[in-house]
């Protein structure tokens, strides 16, 4: 025998009526609204967005003697995809040269620096790859020499921590 | 770098021949609020049952059908999980299995890439590939937003929040490397708006000078509005089928040859390689380039078109696509994107793709024609159905119906559109093969299909 479960007997509309576009007469366009948050984990990449607060630079390296590339990678990865060893953490310099760079006038909704900004693409000595970011100040060329600036006071612990400026 | 092991060079091999028999397509364009999605979908699958001479009814051939593989490129832009089992249950198709399939902008070629899978491997003979993306239910800055969350969300998307973010560097770094000239994309620009002009599906077709490309509004440096693909809202349906069906379907089948390849989805991640050389390529002719440029691909090409190409090329037996290859269709979200591919599938060798446009070789009645269709730039970039719309462009091209499907005053009417009295076919006179090209990400996967007259 099922207890009989006692639910309301009657219930209340406590909904938004929805706003509702009727310009051509035939068919109705209604909104959908809503507000999000996602509660996203940095992982095994944690101590990288740490670093960024402490003004350091951490790349991971795989040192593996039976990986044929042992590579330096920055943005860094907690395993190696050539040999699937776990990497290591190094200190890798904050200063490099621009190797691309581009100046971002139309962004998408919530960018959060001010439009228009110069975002550029840092090779750094003894990385492997092309390490993307903002320039603070200053105008790029292609080889120019940048240093890193952190965001150490205030952090907003994203990627956005770190800058670069001319150096 | 990143090193071949022997077996991942294998060359694919279909157990079974591919072909493909019909496409259809919806108009395109921003807003489409008239049909919900699935009334949408089922306009462009009808046109592809209906329209295209096929042999038997309708109602025969969805009777034949066995299996769908079905693109969307994102759950954000239709707010539907699953949307594949909506659109699946519209059309009727229940209890057939399907797939649903998503690789960013590649989705559409992805799509065709698994469903000529089923017909090679015997899973089935009559096969639906049919894609839709419907990107007017936001405004246009969080759709930019959207698309970027298809970046890392970690390392890039907060940067810039917009894709031509991610690709405006690789244009700065292509102008340096290979002398580009901002004239030669502001002319792809041209050029495809322009043939966009014939299509009565386009979005956004135009007769723009370069002038105008280069100064139309700044999206992100040197990337100018107009070098820019659209928003849209649509959907395209093609047919594949088995040899035996295809012949029982159609009297002007095409056979498919097509493979995919893949590269980080990161741009920073992109490590020094060997270039992978495609069948008219000599070890060494790229060794000076690569003394001036130091790496490859860079941010100058794109591995994932380089591979998919390596292996497309072999299965189809071309040695020379400049040659062999009578139309294109690329994947010209922007401007320097469609440049940077032209050396990757080989219309010219790294480090002169520029004069694949300057040459006149791209134009209608050049060499290799490419983009008749107006492209993404002026037709289309409704993002799970393009790889699918562009097969079924290169498809009625061979069939010799690109008058049939672009200058009848029915699809004109369909759009609502006006016929333009100048109105201008760009059939390519007596083509043999064509070969698109659907790419993602920021070259994070890319399908090159072969389509090759079979009558
Ligand atoms: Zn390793």
């Amino acid at each position: 025998m099922t207890k009989a479960y006692e639910g309301p007997l009657s219930t209340k509309f406590i909904g938004e009526p929805s706003a509702i576009y009727d310009d051509a007469g035939d068919f109705w366009v209604v909104n959908f609204p809503r507000s999000i948050t996602h509660h996203h984990t940095y992982g095994l990449l944690t101590p990288f967005f740490k670093g960024l607060t402490e003004g350091k630079l951490l790349a991971t390296k795989c040192t593996n003697p039976e990986c044929t590339e042992n590579s330096t990678w920055l943005p860094p990865r907690a395993d190696c995809p050539d040999c699937y060893a776990r990497t290591e953490w190094v200190e890798v310099p904050t200063e490099g040269k621009i190797y691309a760079y581009t100046m971002l006038d139309y962004a998408g909704i919530g960018i959060e620096m001010e439009t228009p900004y110069w975002q550029i693409d840092v090779e750094i000595e003894g990385v492997d790859t092309i390490f993307k970011g903002w320039l603070k100040q200053g105008k790029p060329v292609t080889g120019m020499p940048v240093r890193a600036e952190f965001r150490t006071n205030n952090p907003t612990h994203t990627i956005l921590d770190i800058c670069w400026v001319p150096k | 770098m990143i090193k071949f092991g022997k077996g991942n060079l294998r060359v694919p091999q279909w157990s079974r021949r591919v072909f493909m028999v019909a496409g259809g397509c919806t108009p395109f364009r921003k807003y489409f609020p008239e049909y919900k999605l699935e009334e949408l979908v089922m306009m462009g699958y009808k046109m592809m049952l209906e329209d295209n001479d096929l042999k038997l009814s309708p109602k025969e051939i969805k009777d034949q059908i066995q299996y769908c593989a079905y693109g969307e490129f994102a759950d954000h832009f239709q707010d539907q999980l699953l949307c594949e089992a909506k659109i699946h249950d519209y059309l009727g198709l229940e209890p057939l299995w399907n797939n649903g399939i998503k690789t960013g902008g590649a989705t559409g070629g992805a799509a065709v890439l698994n469903g000529a899978m089923a017909v090679a491997s015997g899973y089935a003979d009559t096969v639906l590939v049919c894609g839709w993306e419907r990107m007017d239910e936001v405004d246009t800055r969080t759709g930019n937003f959207y698309i970027s969350t298809a970046a890392c969300k970690d390392f890039e998307t907060r940067m810039g929040r917009i894709y031509s973010s991610y690709y405006a560097p690789m244009a700065n770094r292509f102008a340096e490397a290979y002398n580009l000239s901002e004239v030669t994309r502001a002319k792809v620009a041209v050029k495809n708006r322009g043939y966009a002009m014939s299509n009565p599906n386009a979005q956004q077709p135009g007769r723009h000078t370069v002038e105008e490309v280069l100064e139309s509004r700044m999206s992100a440096y040197p990337l100018r509005f107009l070098e820019c693909c659209a928003m849209t809202a649509g959907s395209a349906s093609v047919l594949l089928c088995n040899e035996e069906m295809a012949y029982k379907l159609s009297d002007h089948p095409v056979e498919l040859f097509m493979a995919g390849g893949t590269h980080t989805l990161r741009v920073a991640d992109r490590r020094h390689m060997e270039i992978p050389l495609l069948p008219n390529e000599e070890p060494g002719m790229y060794d000076e380039l690569l003394k001036d440029s130091g790496r490859w691909p860079g941010f100058e090409s794109f591995l994932a078109a380089r591979f998919a190409a390596y292996l497309a090329y072999r299965m189809a037996g071309i040695h020379d696509p400049l040659e062999e290859l009578d139309l294109v269709e690329l994947h010209d979200a922007f401007t320097i994107s469609d440049i940077q591919t032209y050396g990757d599938i080989g219309l010219r060798p790294y480090g002169q793709e520029p004069d694949y446009i300057e040459s006149g070789d791209a134009y209608f009645e050049g060499k290799c024609p490419s983009n008749l269709s107006g492209g993404l730039l002026g037709t289309m970039h409704a993002v799970g159905a393009t790889g699918i719309w562009q097969a079924a462009e290169v498809l009625w091209q061979l069939q010799g119906k690109y008058d049939k499907f672009h200058g009848a005053e029915k699809w004109w009417k369909r759009a609502g559109k006006e016929k333009p009295a100048d109105w201008k076919s760009l059939q390519v006179k007596d083509p043999k093969q064509g070969l698109w090209i659907s790419h993602a990400g920021v070259g994070s996967h890319v399908t090159c299909g072969i389509l090759r007259k079979a009558w």
